[in-house]
């Protein structure tokens, strides 16, 4: 009983600062997104800003820092930290590279606070862009291609 | 028993439920799922915290960045900074790497998207020090990138978007579908 109580308490002694987590092995198949418009709607519904619709703001954003998310067939997201041995997540080369891509990754998933977290160990495969949608959207955003008239 | 597991239950459910819009002035940026929220947290690296692969300077705002709430122990994800400009949040909170701040910006809430716990961040304030906007990643780029210096904004000059475009397409399916399409849409 006082184990279970001071257990009990310890866990509820709060803040929790960082910790490692267990991860668990995974292998995705999924479009490497741009995660910022894909959850905040800003660019347009979900369907729409992936794909070759998307390509040009994916790339954007990726260079610009904001976190690279698989997005898998079941429509689970995927935050990704790292790729091979690659961990500039936030702007870095690989990621921007694989933007609106296909790939199959291998790698440790984390879950913490309702997101979950890859650490690509390796990308199996790289199908290029499969999801072609812009004749059904357009290209998105709209300022995403020059006018070449202006 | 029972006396100790209702304790529990009460001590817990307030952390759930909490509200950290109060004496938020984030502005709004007219999302559907944005909540204004200024918290106390810690300033990490978030592959760091999951996996202990540390680096000292949390990654020079090349990793992502993570805000582990003080009230909560919540690790909240900061995607973007307040620049509408395609801009994340890591070279904004990487000079606070380890340090306690207090944010105040937008969560997004929309669980059935997967947006939980992501954030993006207006202002920064350190102990003891003044309030700073989230808003240096294009002076930083700039600096960065004095080859591209120009007219226009900066994902439009970036070296590395435009040698992609370059050879890829603003689609991404090559050069020739790019003609195809900007020919029967512009």
């Amino acid at each position: 009983m006082r184990s279970l109580l001071l257990g009990a308490l310890a866990a509820l002694a709060l803040p929790v600062t960082g910790y490692a987590a267990e991860g668990t092995r995974v292998q995705v198949t999924g479009e490497i997104i741009d995660t910022w418009c894909y959850y905040s709607g800003v660019m347009g519904s979900p369907d729409a800003v992936v794909g070759s619709a998307h390509h040009t703001c994916a790339l954007w954003c990726s260079a610009g820092g904001i976190p690279v998310g698989l997005l898998a067939e079941d429509g689970t997201v995927y935050t990704i930290l790292k790729v091979d041995n690659d961990a500039e997540a936030a702007g870095g080369d690989t990621l921007l590279r694989l933007a609106a891509h296909t790939v199959e990754a291998d790698g440790m998933l984390y879950e913490r606070d309702g997101l979950n977290y890859l650490v690509v160990s390796d990308v199996v495969s790289d199908q290029d862009i499969t999801n072609v949608n812009h004749n059904d959207y357009g290209n998105v955003p709209s300022f995403s291609i020059p006018d070449p008239n202006k | 028993m029972k006396h100790l597991i209702a304790i529990l239950a009460l001590a817990a459910s307030p952390l759930a439920a909490q509200d950290f819009s109060e004496g938020s002035e984030a502005r709004s940026w007219n999302l559907y799922a944005e909540v204004p929220a200024k918290f106390d947290a810690e300033v990490v690296d978030v592959l760091c915290t999951l996996t202990g692969d540390c680096p000292d300077d949390c990654g020079a705002g090349k990793r992502q960045l993570g805000l582990v709430r003080a009230a909560d122990g919540v690790l909240v994800l900061p995607m973007k900074n307040s620049q509408p400009a395609f801009t994340g949040a890591a070279v904004e909170l990487a000079p606070f790497c380890g340090q306690q701040v207090t944010v105040d910006g937008l969560m997004l809430d929309d669980p059935e998207l997967g947006a939980n716990n992501v954030y993006l961040v207006q202002t920064i304030q350190a102990a003891g020090a003044d309030k700073i906007k989230a808003n240096k990643w294009t002076k930083n780029w700039a600096k960065e990138h004095p080859e591209a210096k120009g007219k226009g904004p900066w994902f439009r000059r970036d070296p590395r978007i435009k040698e992609i475009i370059a050879t890829e397409g603003y689609l991404g399916l090559g050069l020739e579908e790019d003609a195809t399409f900007i020919a029967e849409n512009f």
